[in-house]
Parts: C-alpha cells; sequence; structure tokens
C-alpha cells in the first residue's frame, strides 16, 4: 500500500510557539519528510527607524528588539559604538555592565530550562524552575529600576552605580543560587526520565553546527568551543579568563542533543555566578560614565565618522551589531543587527527531517528561539482592557521598586 | 582547529591572492581589560567586486570561517555598498580574527555569486538582503522572501533610498498591498 503524505502547518498561531512563526511539515505516518520554516510575520523594521534618530534613542529602541534578553542588544550597540568613535567606558562602568548581563544570562538560562520542561509534559518543573528565577529578576529590578528593559547601558558608561548595600544583595543571591544549581542538577541531568526523552533527540553533529553556522549554547553543546567572552573579550571579561563550556569537558563526549544543551547551560549558570563574585570582589572605584552630558556626547557623534562592529555573547549566542556614523549625523547611517536564533534557526529544516512528530517541540524549544529577536511591539492593557499610556506604567514601576527595597532592607 | 595567524599574515595572503584587486585595507587593534590589559585585532579590507569569491575562497583556505553578518548601504548614488564580516580562527582564546571586506556593486549589474556551497548557513543572510537591497545572489537555491510577505511587489525593496525604495509605498500606508500592485 502506498504511503499518504500529509501536510502538518504548525503556527503561526499555536500553543506550543510563544511567538508567530511558521514550521510546515509534510508526514509519512509519525515521520516528517520535508519541512520548510516561514518567519518575519512581525518584522518591525527597527533597524531603519534607528537609522532616522540619534545614538542615544537609537540605544533604547535596540533593548527592545528582544523581550527576554533586553541587555544583549544594547551592550553591542555601546561596544560598537564606542568601537566606531573612540569612547572608552571607565573600569567601574565596564564591571558593572558585566554584572548585570551575566545576572542576565542567569535569568534568561532557567527559563529556557522551564520552558523545555514545559514542552516536554513536565509542568510542575516548569514552576518550580521559574519560582526560583524570580530572585534574580528582583536583584536585576533592585540595581535598575526595571524588571525588565533596565535602561541601564550608556555609550561610554552606565546610568546607575552599584552600592555597597546592594553589592551584598547580590552576594545573597549567588549563595541561593549555589544551591539551586546543584538541584537543577539533580533534577534535570540525573533523572532518567528526562535523560530518556531528550538523549538523541535533535542532535546536531560538530561538522553541520560548523556549516549551519549556529553559534550560542547550541554550537557549544555540538562541541564547538566558540564564545565571544573568550575569543574577543570585552569589558571585565578580559580580566577574567572566560573558557567555553562544552560538554566533552564535563561528561567526555559532545553528541549536541538535547541533553547536551540543558547540560551547557545549567553549567553556564555556575560560570555566570563566578563571574559575579569576581567582579564584585574586584570592582574599580572612580565615575561610571565617560561623557556624563548626553549634549556633549551628541555633539562628538556629529563630529565623528567612522565604522565598527560590536558584539556580545547573549544567553542565547551572539549579538552582532555593525555601525556606521557619519555625514554630521548624531544617529548611525547605517545599523545592522544580528540575533543569535537569526543563524539558530537554520538547525530546524536539517534536524526535523526524519523526526517524529512528538519530537517538534522539542526541536523547536531546544534552540531558546526569538522571533522578536528576528522581527515585535508590545502594548500593556489595564483590568479593564484598556490601554495604559507611559507615564502611569513609569509610575507603577517606581511604586514597586521602592517596595522591593524595603523589603530587601536596601536604603539608598 | 587551526594555529590562529596574526592580521598581517593574513593580509599578506590576502594580497598574494587578489593583488591589485586589493584596494585598501587597515588593522585596527583595540586593548580590552581594566587590571590586565592585552589586545586583539581587526582587518578592514576595501575589494574590487570581482575578487569577491576569490577573496572569500582564501578564507576558507586558511580556516573555516564564521559568517558574522552581511549587509549593504545605499546612500541613494550609483553604488550599493556591500560589507561581508567574517570571523577567523574563532574557538582560540584571544584568537579570533574579524575580516570584513566592502567593495562598491554598481547598481546596474547588482549580482554577486553565492556562498552558500561554500556554507549552507549563509541562506538567510543571502535571502535577506536579496529582498531588502534587489542584489541578486546567482547559484542561491531558495529564493524565497524571508521576512517580506509572499505577495510583496516586484521591484520595491525596503532598504533602497532611491526610486525603487518604499517611500511611496509608506505614503499609501492604508491601502493594502493589492491595491498598490493593482495601482488603485
Amino acid at each position: 500500500m502506498a504511503k499518504t503524505q500529509y501536510y502538518v502547518p504548525v503556527g503561526p498561531i499555536h500553543p506550543a510557539l510563544k511567538e508567530p512563526i511558521r514550521v510546515e511539515a509534510k508526514v509519512e505516518g509519525e515521520r516528517i519528510v520535508d519541512v520548510d520554516v516561514k518567519r518575519g510575520f512581525a518584522h518591525r523594521g527597527i533597524e531603519y527607524m534607528g537609522m532616522k534618530r540619534n545614538a542615544i534613542q537609537t540605544l533604547y529602541l535596540s533593548e527592545r528588539i528582544c523581550g527576554i534578553c533586553s541587555i544583549s542588544h544594547p551592550y553591542a550597540f555601546v561596544i560598537g559604538s564606542e568601537k566606531a568613535l573612540g569612547i572608552e567606558a571607565p573600569p567601574r562602568a565596564q564591571y558593572i555592565r558585566t554584572i548585570i548581563a551575566e545576572l542576565e544570562r542567569i535569568h534568561s538560562h532557567i527559563l529556557w530550562l522551564g520552558v523545555v520542561a514545559h514542552e516536554m509534559g513536565f509542568d510542575s518543573l516548569l514552576f518550580w524552575t521559574w519560582k526560583g528565577r524570580e530572585k534574580v529578576l528582583d536583584i536585576l529590578e533592585l540595581l535598575t529600576g526595571n524588571r525588565i528593559n533596565y535602561s541601564v547601558f550608556m555609550i561610554g558608561g552606565v546610568r546607575r552605580d552599584i552600592t555597597e548595600s546592594q553589592a551584598k544583595a547580590v552576594r545573597d543571591m549567588i549563595n541561593y543560587y549555589r544551591i539551586f544549581t546543584e538541584e537543577m542538577k539533580d533534577v534535570f541531568l540525573a533523572d532518567p526520565v528526562y535523560k530518556a526523552r531528550t538523549r538523541g533527540v535533535a542532535q546536531l553533529s560538530r561538522d553541520m553546527a560548523k556549516k549551519l553556522n549556529v553559534c550560542g549554547p547550541v554550537a557549544r553543546a555540538a562541541g564547538l568551543r566558540m564564545d565571544v567572552r573568550q575569543d574577543t573579550p570585552y569589558d571585565a571579561y578580559a580580566d577574567i579568563d572566560v573558557r567555553a563550556i562544552v560538554p566533552q569537558d564535563i561528561v567526555g563526549e559532545a553528541r549536541g542533543d538535547a541533553y547536551d544543551i540543558t547540560l551547557v547551560r545549567i553549567y553556564e549558570i555556575e560560570q555566570s555566578l563566578d563571574i559575579i563574585e569576581f567582579c564584585l570582589d574586584n570592582m574599580p572605584e572612580g565615575k561610571i560614565m565617560a561623557i556624563p552630558n548626553y549634549v556633549a556626547l551628541l555633539a562628538k557623534i556629529r563630529r565623528s565618522e567612522g565604522e565598527g562592529i560590536g558584539m556580545h555573547e547573549a544567553p542565547r549566542g551572539e549579538v552582532i551589531h555593525y555601525f556606521k556614523y557619519g555625514n554630521k549625523r548624531d544617529g548611525p547611517v547605517v545599523w545592522k543587527v544580528i540575533a543569535p536564533s537569526y543563524n539558530n534557526i537554520n538547525t530546524w529544516g536539517p534536524l526535523l527531517l526524519g523526526a517524529e512528530v512528538a519530537d517538534i517541540p522539542i526541536v523547536v524549544a531546544y534552540i531558546d528561539p526569538c522571533m522578536c529577536c528576528n522581527d515585535r511591539v508590545a502594548v500593556v492593557r489595564d483590568e479593564n482592557g484598556r490601554l495604559i499610556d507611559p507615564a502611569t506604567l513609569h509610575l507603577k514601576a517606581v511604586e514597586k521598586t521602592r517596595k522591593l527595597r524595603e523589603e530587601l532592607g536596601v536604603r539608598e | 582547529m587551526r594555529e590562529p595567524m596574526s592580521a598581517e599574515e593574513v593580509l599578506k595572503r590576502l594580497q598574494e591572492a587578489l593583488g591589485e584587486a586589493l584596494l585598501s585595507h587597515e588593522v585596527r587593534e583595540y586593548t580590552m581589560g581594566v587590571r590586565r590589559k592585552r589586545t586583539y585585532q581587526e582587518l578592514w579590507i576595501e575589494i574590487d567586486p570581482k575578487a569577491f569569491r576569490r577573496a572569500v575562497e582564501v578564507m576558507f583556505e586558511l580556516d573555516y570561517p564564521h559568517l558574522h553578518f552581511i549587509t549593504g548601504e545605499d546612500d541613494g548614488g550609483d553604488f550599493l555598498r556591500m560589507v561581508y564580516s567574517f570571523g577567523l580562527f574563532w574557538a582560540v582564546p584571544w584568537g579570533e580574527l574579524s575580516v570584513t571586506m566592502r567593495f562598491n556593486l554598481p547598481k546596474d549589474n547588482l549580482v554577486l555569486p553565492t556562498i552558500t556551497d561554500m556554507m549552507p548557513g549563509a541562506e538567510t543572510n543571502e535571502r535577506e538582503i536579496r529582498e531588502m537591497l534587489g542584489v541578486e545572489f546567482e547559484g542561491l537555491k531558495n529564493k524565497r522572501h524571508l521576512f517580506l510577505p509572499d505577495d510583496w511587489p516586484e521591484g520595491k525593496y525596503p532598504w533602497r533610498k532611491d526610486e525603487y525604495g518604499v517611500e511611496d509605498m509608506v505614503k499609501h500606508t492604508h491601502k493594502s498591498v493589492n491595491e498598490i500592485r493593482r495601482g488603485e
């Protein structure tokens, strides 16, 4: 009997997907025989908008590219701009930037672990990991004033200092996560059910990872020792010998499957804790902004000409921003953004071929795809369905931060 | 993984292979670190568009590169300014060398050879440049739109700032794409 082929479209709106993307699979029985991925359902043209604004406005626009790792894009932005404009951030600011970036890595990795547990049907794990994640979100809010979209980076520095009592709260958090990571190793890596469900699923060979140009934890799980913090270090990473975490160093071999990527992410949380601790212990004194006056900064940009590439190792992989300043403009003339998912989504086609329909959610979730990095706009509504204006939203945020400071016993 | 080479050595190899076609070059050094200063290099070159394929081949001979990005700039003139950036000798601490090549592509002949035969992962980048700037890649197999919808009007490129750009479409944002295509 000839086999009939069926066409299974997943997305752009589907419970297994958090954001709009479409995976069109052709199946024979349970096997997938052909895949096509369609993206761009919510393309906002942010790069084009950025080329019409000044550099400081564009910096905060870049923060809106991604909703989860909202520091990754501003980080690459400031590094690229500083290279193009010849500005150097003060040492203290460099350390503060690194601390915030690593805090964000912890929250993003724990978020992913929850999501992947959810995709496999372990919902109690999802609630447990996300409860553990609240602690780092509180610390980020304490340091920057915002739970997400921190608005703390600036070309040539940062906008907020870390005080002594804040540093103490961060140290308490490190102790909390040292225990939490050990628990996660037990729950995820040592669990036979989790192992059975992820070993050999979404397996990416080293050669294929190289050819598909993937980056971040996906590449490292396949055994490639690539990490921007190690290859071209910047800020405080240059003082710390950051080494890429690959499964062959931990379990002896790299298979590049969903289990290996969980392993890489959990060990990276530990690495982040070490980096934050180093930064707190060795924090230099001094100012936090190279050019504190924004008018003077914009005037300098208007006089400058140059190109620069900023790279930052975001939790999901490398974020690359290319800049060209000139034409007597105070904003970038050319701005090109590459987000990690831009390349990592390439893996879906080859990995889904020959896989089973039940593996689609794991293959889709395992690279931690971020559609909004590729293409988004967020609106906030109140309980009556009305849009909340920015001023009210700002007021609510300030009130919440004050309450949090009182609870954590931090005065300044 | 091969031994990392300095920017000067890579430049020498490119000069031997490209000769006159390598129009200008610049080696940039960035010093990083607070307590311990170390430097890494970046190589920026300007080439003739005819030598583009050869330049990429030289890089593949040295090491399998990591493609950072492909982008292009249109200032409304007769040329598109293309920028290709590769990372060589990655996976080595302080060893990655970023090689950025730039060239002016004349608008009356917007054709470039594809690099997807050497690096399949470059397909996304090439498809984006194709739909946004109108550059045709010879040998690119999948030519479907990446971000733009399938019924996007032909001959309109969002990043172009000349008559092929979308200025007139922005004025008619209340109209649907189909209405614009029908000329209403």
